[in-house]
C-alpha cells in the first residue's frame, strides 16, 4: 500500500528583509510579510518581482489593488492570473465584498501584520507569454507617510521600495483638481524618498518603472483626456521632479466609482461616503504598462 | 479603439461580432490581436452638418421632433399637408416606440433591497417608451438646430452653466464630441457625455420627455397586472446572460450600437434597458441610508437606471437596481431614452 509522503516545507529567508524564520511561522518575525511568499518562491525556484502601490491615505490603494486583482482573476485584458496562497485572495475578497454592498472596505491598519499581501503569477494569454511572479503588498497610507517623514520608522516599507521592480503612485486627482496642494506635496515626498533610496549618484536617474495614476478621475474627466497635461497643470511640482529624477515614468487616469453619495453615520454625527455604483475605468492600463517594463 | 476585456466565450463572440472582427479566437485567445497598452486614438470622422429645412413644420419632420408635430400649433394645423404628416409621424412613432402597459413597481426605499426593508409601491399608467436610447445621430439634430442656444429648453437656474456644456473642443455639444460634431463611426451608438439637463432639453425640444424612475422599472421588469403577478429581474427573464446585454463581463469595453444585443429586448421590443449606458430618468434620487436618512450627493442627484458597459457588478445592472448621479455630470457611460404619454397622441390613435 502506497503511503503519501509530506512535502518538506522549504524555509527561505524573507523576501523583504532577508531574515530567516522558523518553519511554522506564518509571518516574518522581523517585517511581518507572509513567509509563504519566500518559501513558495524558493520551492519553485522563481524570484518574484515586487510591485509597490504607494500613495496618500484614503487615495484608494486598497480598492485599486482589490479590483485589479479581481479583474486579473476574471481574465480581463487577456491576462491569466493565479493566486499563490489563500492569503493572496483576502484583499480582493474584502474589496469586492464591500463594494458590491455599496460600502468602502475598512482602512488598512498601520500595523504591518494586518496588511494584505498578494502573491500572483500573471501572464498574457494571447501572446503566450512567460509567467511573471508578482508580490503586491497593500501598504497603509499612514505607515507610508510615517516612513517618508521619518525613515526607518517602517523598515518593511524601506525594504519594499528598495527592492521594488515597479511602482504605482496613486494620486487623488479629485483633490488636485479642486486646488488642493497636498496631493502634489505627498507625491513629491514619496518620489523624493524613492529617489534617495535608489539613486546612488546625483546624475543617475531612478530607472524603476513608475506609473503615476490619477485616481478618482471620475470627478475630473479631463484626467482621462490628457493625464500628462493634467499632471503638468495641476501637479506641477511632481511633474518637474519626474522629469528631473525619474527616467521611466508614465501617467494614467483611473476610476472605480461611478457615483458617490453620502450616508449619515449611525450616531447622526457626520456623513460617510458611499459608492452608489461602480464603473471601472483605467484600472488595468497602469498595471499593463508596469508589467511590460519589468 | 475597442477592446476585448474578458475572455468568456459568449462575451468574446458577441464583442467580436460587434467589432466586425468575425469570429474570435478559441479559448486560448491565440488569434486575438495583441492588446494595446497605451491608448490609441482612432481618426475622428466628424458627421457632416445638417442642412435644416427653412419651413418650421417640415423642419420638425426632418429633425424628428415627433411630439412637436403632434402638439402642432395652430399655424401647423391649418396647413394642407398637416393630416398627412401627422399620419406619417404616428407611423414612425409606432415603429420606434413601444407601449409599456399599466402595472406596478416596488421601489426599495433604502440602498439595499433585503427583505423587510421599507419599500414603496407605485402604480404606473400605460405610456410609450422609445425602443432605443437616443443616438449621437439623433442628438446631432438637436445641436444643429441650436438646441443649446434656445433658452426656452433650459431651466433658468441652469442658464449660467450652459457655457460649460461643451465638447472636447469647447463647442457646445456632448462632452466627447469634437467641433460640435459626433464621430460618424459612433452615429448609431447612444449619445453619452450629456447631463440630465441636456437630456431634458433634448426631450423638450423633441416634444417628448424622460421616463420617471418607476416607469423605467416597469418597462424593465414588466410587472403587468395579471393573475401570475410575475416580476422579471431582466427584461428578458430572471437570469443574467452576457450575450443579451453590454456590461463589463461582456467584454466589449465600450458602448455598442443601440440596436445591438437584440436578444436582451423586453417583450415589447424595447432594447438595451440593461447595460450599454446608464439612462437618465426624470426622477430625483430618493433613497435612504441604513439610518433612514436621505442619501445625498455633493450636488442634486437624478436617478439613473440600467447599468452600462463598464458596470462591474452584475447585480448593479438589473431592472431593479437603483442609483443616482449628479444632474450636472456628463460622463462617458450615461445616456437617455425618451418617453411619450398616451395623452399626447391624437384622440383615437
Amino acid at each position: 500500500m502506497a503511503t503519501a509522503t509530506m512535502k518538506q516545507p522549504v524555509v527561505a529567508p524573507c523576501l523583504i528583509c532577508e531574515q530567516y524564520n522558523s518553519s511554522d511561522a506564518q509571518l516574518c518575525k522581523t517585517c511581518s510579510a507572509p513567509t509563504a511568499i519566500a518559501n513558495d518562491s524558493a520551492a519553485m525556484g522563481r524570484k518574484p518581482s515586487i510591485v509597490s502601490i504607494v500613495g496618500e491615505s484614503n487615495v484608494g490603494k486598497t480598492v485599486y489593488l482589490g479590483f485589479l486583482l479581481d479583474m486579473l482573476s476574471q481574465r480581463a485584458g487577456d491576462f491569466e492570473a493565479i493566486p499563490k496562497g489563500a492569503f493572496s485572495i483576502d484583499i480582493q475578497q474584502t474589496v469586492i465584498g464591500h463594494m458590491a454592498r455599496r460600502c468602502f472596505p475598512p482602512k488598512t491598519p498601520m500595523e504591518v501584520n494586518q496588511w494584505y499581501w498578494a502573491y500572483y503569477q500573471v501572464r498574457r494569454r494571447a501572446q503566450n507569454a512567460k509567467w511573471a511572479d508578482l508580490v503586491m503588498p497593500d501598504m497603509a497610507g499612514e505607515s507610508l507617510s510615517a516612513e517618508v517623514a521619518t525613515p526607518q520608522t517602517f523598515g518593511v516599507i524601506r525594504n519594499l521600495l528598495a527592492k521594488s521592480e515597479g511602482a504605482l503612485l496613486l494620486i487623488d486627482a479629485a483633490m488636485a483638481a479642486h486646488g488642493s496642494q497636498n496631493p502634489d506635496f505627498f507625491a513629491m515626498k514619496i518620489l523624493s524618498y524613492i529617489d534617495a533610496l535608489r539613486a546612488t549618484k546625483r546624475e543617475e536617474k531612478v530607472s524603476m518603472p513608475t506609473a503615476v495614476v490619477l485616481c478618482k478621475a471620475d470627478h475630473c474627466p479631463e484626467c482621462f483626456d490628457h493625464p500628462r497635461r493634467f499632471v503638468e497643470a495641476n501637479l506641477n511640482r511632481l511633474w518637474n521632479l519626474c522629469k528631473s529624477r525619474f527616467e521611466n515614468v508614465e501617467f494614467f487616469a483611473s476610476s472605480v466609482i461611478g457615483s458617490l453619495g453620502y450616508a449619515t453615520l449611525a450616531d447622526h454625527e457626520g456623513v460617510v461616503p458611499v459608492p452608489l455604483h461602480t464603473a471601472l475605468r483605467g484600472v488595468l492600463e497602469p498595471f499593463e504598462w508596469i508589467l511590460d517594463q519589468i | 479603439m475597442l477592446e476585448l476585456k474578458k475572455l468568456s466565450a459568449g462575451g468574446r463572440d458577441m464583442a467580436a461580432r460587434l467589432l466586425g472582427r468575425g469570429k474570435p479566437s478559441d479559448a486560448d485567445g491565440k488569434a486575438l490581436p495583441p492588446r494595446r497598452v497605451a491608448p490609441v486614438e482612432e481618426a475622428y470622422d466628424p458627421a457632416e452638418p445638417i442642412v435644416i429645412d427653412s419651413d418650421p413644420f417640415l423642419q420638425c419632420v426632418q429633425l424628428e421632433r415627433f411630439g412637436a408635430i403632434l402638439r402642432g400649433d395652430d399655424k401647423f394645423r391649418s396647413r394642407p399637408d398637416y393630416a398627412t404628416v401627422v399620419k406619417k409621424t404616428l407611423a414612425v412613432i409606432d415603429e420606434r416606440f413601444a407601449l409599456v402597459p399599466e402595472g406596478f413597481v416596488t421601489l426599495p426605499r433604502t440602498m439595499t433591497d433585503a427583505p423587510g426593508l421599507p419599500e414603496e409601491d407605485i402604480e404606473t399608467e400605460p405610456f410609450l417608451l422609445a425602443k432605443h436610447a437616443v443616438t449621437n445621430h439623433q442628438f446631432q439634430k438637436f445641436v444643429d438646430a441650436g438646441g443649446y442656444s434656445n433658452l426656452d429648453l433650459w431651466p433658468k437656474d441652469i442658464w449660467p452653466h450652459l457655457i460649460d456644456f461643451k465638447d472636447l473642443t469647447d463647442v457646445q455639444a456632448p462632452r466627447y464630441w469634437r467641433e460640435g460634431r459626433h464621430n460618424k463611426r459612433l452615429a448609431q451608438h447612444p449619445v453619452v457625455g450629456v447631463n440630465a439637463y441636456e437630456a431634458d432639453a433634448y426631450c423638450k425640444w423633441a416634444g417628448l420627455r424622460l421616463p420617471s424612475e418607476s416607469q423605467w422599472q416597469m418597462a424593465a421588469t414588466w410587472r403587468i397586472r395579471s393573475a401570475a403577478n410575475t416580476l422579471r429581474r431582466y427584461p428578458w427573464g430572471d437570469a443574467l446572460d452576457i450575450q443579451k446585454c453590454n456590461i463589463w463581463a461582456t467584454g466589449l469595453g465600450q458602448t455598442a450600437p443601440v440596436d445591438a444585443f437584440k436578444g436582451g429586448s423586453a417583450p415589447n421590443d424595447v432594447q438595451q434597458l440593461i447595460g450599454n449606458v446608464w439612462e437618465w430618468t426624470a426622477s430625483d434620487l430618493d433613497m435612504l441610508d441604513e439610518n433612514g436618512q436621505p442619501v445625498v450627493g455633493d450636488m442634486l442627484m437624478r436617478a439613473l437606471r440600467g447599468g452600462a458597459f463598464d458596470t462591474y457588478f452584475a447585480t448593479q445592472a438589473t431592472g431593479l437596481f437603483r442609483t443616482g448621479l449628479a444632474c450636472i455630470a456628463r460622463t462617458h457611460n450615461v445616456g437617455f431614452r425618451c418617453a411619450l404619454s398616451l395623452s399626447d397622441l391624437p384622440a383615437g390613435h
